[in-house]
């Protein structure tokens, strides 16, 4: 459907201050309803609205970051962005679904499974802390998660390094640095975490957490120290499972970079009420 | 009671943006007016006069488009909660708080309060409205309603500064500032704080002026040299200006104790209401009389110790009038101290015109001087009697009061004593 002259000017109008690319990818997407349209027109709406300094970090169009904490969108802001998407992509964003957007990646599939009326992602799985700490058998001072959430076979979370943490008095002296094998813990802790809330049939069964142990850790290697006030962003993947067996790939990143990454970490694992663990994966 | 003192004052008027500028203009009587481009572009809008503010640009709704000093840069958020009144407040107040020798840590603390005085934004009020009736309400600005309200510049600015004393907005109209004013003194005098920061902003922009043509209280007179001119005979009514002004009060104590500047002793104040009408002032001033003297039942003083009075006259027939009889009526005949509407250099402030004009005063009595009040060329026959001055006097006045109505019958009397 060819746009009308004043149509044109109307969206042209709203979208003044994005980059050109952006008002050329919305004229088309009127006209064609392509999906494939839909992230650089978000992506240009949502830098149109964030402060000069964190554009370069948009632009590396990392799925992971997040819009409050390092885009500095708070929650009106959220809302000016909602609305000239909405007017954009002439869509409806009702308030319940814009709680679940956290990270750029949340609004790229959020908005791809709206344009092509697919069922839409949820944040059902997000756990806060005090959820994380009623599920794992790992209790603080030896919880390294703050908030994760689980989708499918993937587990993401979270922990920023308080600099509190009693262990860095001496790690090292007079310069804290969070362990490498700490890191490590927490990838397990985060794979532990996936095992217990995962809605997928790959364990076999509802899993024990007094079950689960460590076994093996292959292929680790760190990029980058991280202090106090860092935020360690991890994603945990199953990989196989060979019942009592279950292995994941696991990676933390900071401010964008990569810190670390096990190629393989193994966990053994028994189901609850006395289920037989089998091979399923 | 506690003595309170002036120590910071921060400009953003139609005289200009710093206090040298501004107390040269108005010690050589150097108008703000032109014939204003918006007004002239419409042919349903009988006046062209008005005042803009020199260095500001905000008729427009969209907060990012316009212009105003790069001394404070606002993030995005930021801007779209602002109103016009309450942009330029932010340049007032910061000025003020550097012309005090303070600092922003220096006034966020619990002896500090913020009180001020807009009618908020007739032009981001309507736009909102007007957006949301088109495209509804959930795709209207969520900060749509901050930036709107009469409210906009105490919301803003006590966030902005992390004011945590008392904070408050005034709504009187014409004499909104100097109800601000006057219940600042209180929260000093009355020890409730140490020191208040009083805001007084008005947009400047058409949406705040023009609709004053309706009531036929504006000057069609096109002439930028003569269209405001209180007192004269052949006045026929207001011009339109708006800006900000800030002034820091102090108990004088902390002011004397950290070696504040001092611009004046703030003596006292007085207000009271004509009970009359719901917009014309009382023929007789009964209303301002009474403020006056309760103003000077404030201080002490005697009708015979003042020595000038910044008078509201707006240059509008029937208000000029009540003040003259008002004058009368409380200082006796042969005994009228000099008297000048500084209105006729920058137009009617409305809401920011009381303490504009207390900043204006406080300028003659630091670099003494009482201004003229400009462009008379024939008395008014009611003003005869009184000593209204035709030229500016060198000479700093010891003893002032500055007078404000507004809408409603509000009258209120600011009184200020040389330091």
């Amino acid at each position: 459907m060819a746009l009308t002259q004043a149509k044109e000017e109307e969206l042209r109008e709203s979208l003044k201050r994005c980059p050109e690319r952006t008002i050329e990818a919305a004229i088309q997407f009127c006209e064609s309803k392509d999906p494939d349209l839909v992230p650089t027109i978000v992506m240009g709406i949502i830098e149109r609205f964030v402060e000069p300094e964190v554009r370069p970090v948009l632009r590396e169009e990392n799925d992971q970051t997040r819009l409050l904490e390092d885009l500095g969108i708070d929650s009106l802001l959220m809302v000016e962005i909602v609305i000239l998407v909405e007017e954009t992509l002439d869509i409806q964003i009702e308030n319940d679904e814009l709680r679940n957007l956290r990270t750029l990646g949340d609004i790229k599939n959020y908005l791809d499974a709206k344009i092509k009326g697919l069922p839409l992602p949820t944040n059902r799985n997000v756990l806060t802390f005090e959820e994380l700490a009623a599920v794992m058998p790992h209790q603080a001072p030896f919880l390294f998660l703050h908030e994760a959430r689980i989708n499918g076979t993937e587990a993401e979370g979270s922990y920023r390094i308080s600099g509190d943490e009693p262990f860095l008095e001496g790690h090292f002296k007079d310069n804290p640095v969070f362990p490498a094998s700490l890191m490590l813990e927490a990838l397990g802790q985060l794979a532990v975490l996936l095992m217990l809330k995962s809605e997928s049939s790959a364990f076999g069964g509802d899993v024990d957490p007094s079950t689960i142990f460590f076994v093996s850790c292959d292929g680790v290697r760190c990029h980058k120290m991280c202090k106090p006030e860092d935020v360690l962003q991890m994603k945990v993947t199953l990989k196989k499972i060979h019942a009592p067996l279950a292995q994941f790939e696991g990676v933390i990143l900071s401010h964008g970079a990569k810190v670390a990454k096990a190629e393989e970490i193994s966990l053994t694992f028994g189901l609850a009420n006395g289920e037989e663990t089998s091979e399923t994966a | 009671m506690r003595n309170v003192v002036v120590t910071g004052i921060g400009l953003v008027t139609c005289l200009g943006n710093d206090k040298t500028e501004v107390s040269g203009r108005l010690r050589n009587l150097q108008h703000g007016f032109v014939e204003y481009p918006p007004f002239l572009e419409d042919r349903n809008i009988p006046i062209r006069v008005a005042a803009p503010i020199p260095g500001f640009e905000t008729n427009t709704t969209d907060s990012e488009d316009w212009t105003y000093p790069g001394e404070i840069r606002f993030r995005l958020e930021q801007l779209r909660g602002l109103s016009p009144n309450a942009l330029y407040a932010h340049f007032a107040l910061t000025r003020a708080v550097s012309d005090a020798g303070l600092s922003r840590e220096d006034i966020s603390g619990p002896g500090t309060g913020l009180y001020t005085a807009s009618s908020g934004s007739a032009a981001l009020t309507h736009h909102n409205l007007a957006r949301m009736k088109k495209v509804g309400p959930m795709r209207c600005s969520p900060l749509g309603i901050v930036a709107s309200i009469a409210g906009t510049l105490n919301f803003n600015l006590a966030a902005a500064y992390a004011i945590k004393g008392s904070t408050c907005g005034f709504v009187s109209a014409c004499a909104s500032s100097g109800h601000a004013m006057g219940f600042a003194y209180d929260e000093i005098a009355l020890q409730r704080q140490d020191r208040m920061i009083v805001v007084g902003a008005e947009d400047f922009t058409l949406e705040t002026i023009v609709p004053f043509s309706g009531m036929r209280v504006l000057s069609v007179n096109p002439d930028p040299d003569s269209a405001s001119r209180p007192f004269d005979r052949n006045r026929d009514g207001f011009v339109g200006t708006g800006g900000a002004v800030a002034l820091v009060l102090e108990s004088e104590e902390l002011a004397r104790e950290r070696g504040a500047p001092i611009y004046a002793r703030y003596a006292g104040w007085g207000q009271a209401t004509d009970g009359y009408h719901v917009a014309a002032s009382h023929p007789d001033g009964e209303g301002l009389a009474r403020a006056m003297e309760l103003a000077l039942a404030s201080t002490g003083w005697n009708p015979g110790e003042v020595d000038y009075v910044n008078a509201h006259a707006t240059s509008t027939q029937a208000g000029d009038i009540s003040e003259c009889r008002a004058l009368k009526s409380v200082f006796e005949e042969g005994a009228s101290p000099a008297v000048s509407s500084t209105k006729a250099l920058t137009g009617h402030a409305l809401s920011l015109s009381s303490i504009m004009e207390a900043s204006f005063c406080l300028l003659g009595m630091s670099d003494g001087f009482m201004p003229g009040s400009a462009h008379i060329t024939e008395l008014d026959p009611e003003a005869e009697g009184l000593n209204i001055l035709r030229e500016t006097r060198p000479e700093a006045p010891r003893r002032l009061l500055s007078n404000s109505s507004g809408f409603g019958g509000v009258n209120v009397v600011l009184a200020f004593e040389k330091p």
